[in-house]
């Protein structure tokens, strides 16, 4: 099974395209009315630096996972198992920091270590086995989260070295947590990639078509191992993020980041490069979901109304997006 | 178990040598959850001389003896004990004021807490969060619920929301471990707000929570007492007790060990088999987990899920494998489930009531905030009994909240100096 990409036909006029910049920047239009509807709610609450940075500090996890997802969608690949991947990821550190007394560089090395063991394992199985990888990693999450709830003896364990909350979100730059700087560095290392190297060429060109891929001379196998790989290393340092957030690591919270993730990577699809799975997209549609649940938090408007959020914004942002297209065929998925 | 060769033990009087320290206990298979609780005597090869092995095998016998009376006087359920604790929580619940009468409204007057829940998703949490809001504005004060979908990012988020609003406190209720918040807990802390946890461990679960000023754990163990009771009592001394728990919810292991040690004492002839299914698993796990230990034991004649709200899916289970007779017993009064009461699936549920809660977790903040003195350090709410015989005081449909009884408006309000 195949995440193919959605890129409309290339338009061939060189002139300014009034419809195709509408679609680049409606997103990141929607984003600034939403955080201006809120501003004039809430002059007092939301429209303040500090609500503004904390929205940007505190899902900087998601950001990451969301990144780490749009690789192996670009290369045609389904990872379910990325949140799995972070929550796994974020109770070795705390088994091996907080109770096994591990020194923190070595604790967050074995937690990399595991995002590396699973992108292996994730590979192994979709590309030795040609098991679709949507079956594979759906099994491996779920074994990674019996494998968490067993290290963990199903506890959150608490009491991981403050050297990492401080690097994590307990240090500030211009008044944001470190963290945010992390996610716009990972978005700016995989914009690069994707837009100004081969590589990035190859991932774009082995998703839209492998056989063609293949013909062409492109080592469609080696592209999509390294493409889970990568995937799988992301979530991990998700991961490390997530435990240096909460300055602990639970058995399941860090699973309920997989749908909002695959919602904002979806939803970043339709920005910035229309039709293709991008870094800076995928941060725009992060905050923009963040924006609208804080708001909505902050208004106390009951906790159901997040959810009509999520999958509202997402399903009106994508049908917009294929207004704007003349609802050409999608075949994501 | 212990393996020991005679020779190794230091010279003792003989009516000692079966009884004490280790190495010195006659040898027992504890048995643990899924095989039942008894102590059973294993055979046992000693290299020895004829004497000496002979000396034993005396000795041996007295034990086995003793044993054998021992086990038919210990056999015997302690079923007025049992009666007791049953009636105890059977009576509507009266109210005892959890400490000195204090002028709450003068002393809370502009004050504003924002408390956190687990998940506002949770009706059980979401009412306990109703409740406190209409006493705050009873007495005059600020509650805020910050609605979260029980992701810690969301909880993060809330409490740096606290600091930089000008909130007085932060209270985390319903299950968030204060542990898993440190920094943000440390961070509140700096900026001079307190920090209140509650309903969120049991109380026999001592942990270290730096940075809370009042953390008011809930005797789940107590809960599994008055269920432990009820099956014996229920069964007449005669019960072997199939219990569903989730060991990812921090106050499930000692709830469980409680009741397995009030079952062995009331009743050393029943028996408890133990099985962890994960919230997360609640919906595909606890149907087929109860079915596969029904087969595999069809004496087991009781079920217990240690929260209420898995009894729906032990419900199909039953159908399943035609036991439609087993009684079940549960814990949290969830509506519905009292409504399941009502219907005959379920035989009793201990609840508690949210509007209490709500109300005892103010007190017990507000004498912090007042500095009044006297903040306990356990959450006081009665535990209640709901079987067939008073299910419809909840309402039909039941409500949340509803057939505790009022005792505990009055109460608080005296003690809060509004009446």
């Amino acid at each position: 099974m195949t995440a193919q990409n959605t890129d409309m036909p290339v338009v061939d006029a060189p002139r300014i395209n009034i419809a195709e910049v509408a679609e680049k920047y409606a997103l990141v239009a929607a984003l600034v009315v939403l955080f201006g509807i809120f501003a004039m709610l809430l002059p007092n609450t939301f429209f303040t630096w500090a609500n503004v940075s904390t929205m940007l500090g505190s899902q900087s996890v998601l950001v990451f996972l969301t990144l780490a997802l749009i690789i192996p969608l670009t290369s045609g690949d389904f990872d379910l198992s990325v949140a799995a991947t972070l929550t796994i990821s974020a109770m070795t550190l705390a088994v091996l920091n907080a109770r096994l007394g591990v020194a923190l560089p070595l604790a967050m090395l074995g937690a990399f270590a595991v995002g590396g063991i699973v992108g292996v394992l994730n590979a192994f199985f979709i590309l030795y086995f040609r098991i679709p990888s949507l079956i594979v990693t759906l099994g491996i999450g779920t074994f990674l989260n019996g494998l968490t709830l067993w290290m963990s003896n199903s506890a959150t364990i608490g009491g991981i070295d403050f050297a990492l909350v401080m690097g994590v979100v307990g240090t500030r730059l211009f008044g944001i947590p470190l963290a945010f700087y992390y996610a716009i560095l990972m978005a700016a290392v995989i914009w690069y990639v994707f837009g100004y190297t081969s590589v990035g060429r190859r991932l774009l060109f082995v998703g839209r078509g492998r056989e063609v891929a293949r013909l062409s001379g492109i080592q469609v196998d080696r592209v999509r191992f390294f493409s889970l790989l990568s995937s799988s290393l992301i979530a991990a340092l998700a991961g490390i993020l997530y435990a240096g957030t909460i300055g602990a690591a639970d058995p399941n919270s860090g699973n309920t980041f997989l749908l909002p993730a695959f919602a904002a990577a979806f939803l970043g699809a339709t920005a910035i490069t229309p039709g293709r799975f991008n870094p800076v997209g995928s941060v725009v549609a992060v905050y923009f979901i963040v924006i609208g649940i804080t708001g909505l938090t902050m208004l106390g408007i009951q906790s159901f109304v997040q959810n009509l959020f999520y999958g509202g914004a997402l399903v009106l942002a994508v049908a917009l997006s294929q207004l704007v297209r003349k609802r050409e065929e999608q075949q994501v998925g | 178990m212990y393996e020991h060769d005679i020779d190794d033990f230091p010279p003792m009087p003989v009516s000692l040598a079966h009884a004490k320290g280790p190495g010195k206990r006659p040898e027992f298979t504890q048995v643990r959850s899924g095989q039942g609780l008894t102590d059973t005597p294993v055979n046992r090869e000693t290299d020895m001389t004829q004497t000496t092995s002979f000396i034993v095998k005396s000795l041996s016998l007295g034990t086995a003896l003793a044993l054998v009376t021992m086990t038919a006087q210990a056999a015997e359920p302690d079923l007025a004990t049992a009666q007791s604790i049953v009636d105890e929580h059977s009576a509507l619940p009266t109210f005892t004021p959890p400490g000195k009468p204090f002028d709450a409204a003068s002393c809370m007057a502009g004050k504003k807490i924002l408390s956190i829940p687990t998940s506002s998703s949770i009706p059980f949490v979401a009412g306990i969060q109703e409740g406190m809001v209409e006493a705050a504005e009873e007495i005059g004060f600020e509650v805020r619920p910050w609605q979260n979908q029980g992701q810690p990012t969301q909880w993060v988020q809330g409490i740096e929301y606290a600091i930089a609003n000008g909130y007085d406190a932060v209270d985390l209720m319903g299950g968030i471990d204060p542990n898993a918040l440190a920094p943000q807990i440390a961070a509140a802390k700096d900026a001079g707000l307190k920090v209140f946890a509650s309903h969120h461990r049991d109380v026999t679960d001592i942990k270290e929570e730096p940075g809370v000023d009042v953390s008011l754990p809930l005797s789940f163990s107590r809960v599994g007492e008055i269920i432990a009771s009820w099956i014996v009592t229920k069964t007449g001394g005669d019960a072997n007790v199939l219990v569903i728990g989730s060991d990812d919810v921090p106050p499930s292991q000692p709830y469980w060990k409680s009741f397995e040690a009030k079952l062995a004492e009331l009743c050393p002839d029943c028996k408890a088999t133990y099985y962890n299914v994960p919230v997360s698993d609640w919906a595909t796990k606890i149907q087929t987990t109860t079915q596969s230990a029904l087969l595999q034991d069809p004496s087991i004649n009781y079920l217990f899920p240690i929260y209420d709200s898995m009894s729906q899916f032990m419900l199909p289970a039953k159908a399943m494998t035609g036991r439609m007779d087993l009684p079940i017993a549960s814990f949290n009064g969830t509506p519905f489930i009292l409504d399941m009461i009502q219907n005959g699936d379920v035989e009793m549920d201990v609840g508690e009531s949210l509007g209490w809660i709500a109300r005892s977790s103010l007190d017990a903040y507000m004498r912090d905030i007042c500095e009044v003195g006297d903040t306990p350090d356990e959450l006081y709410v009665p535990f209640y009994i709901f079987d067939a015989s008073n299910a419809e005081t909840a309402g039909t449909p039941a409500e949340l909240d509803k057939g505790y009884g009022d005792a505990h408006v009055a109460g608080f309000r005296t003690l809060w100096g509004l009446e």
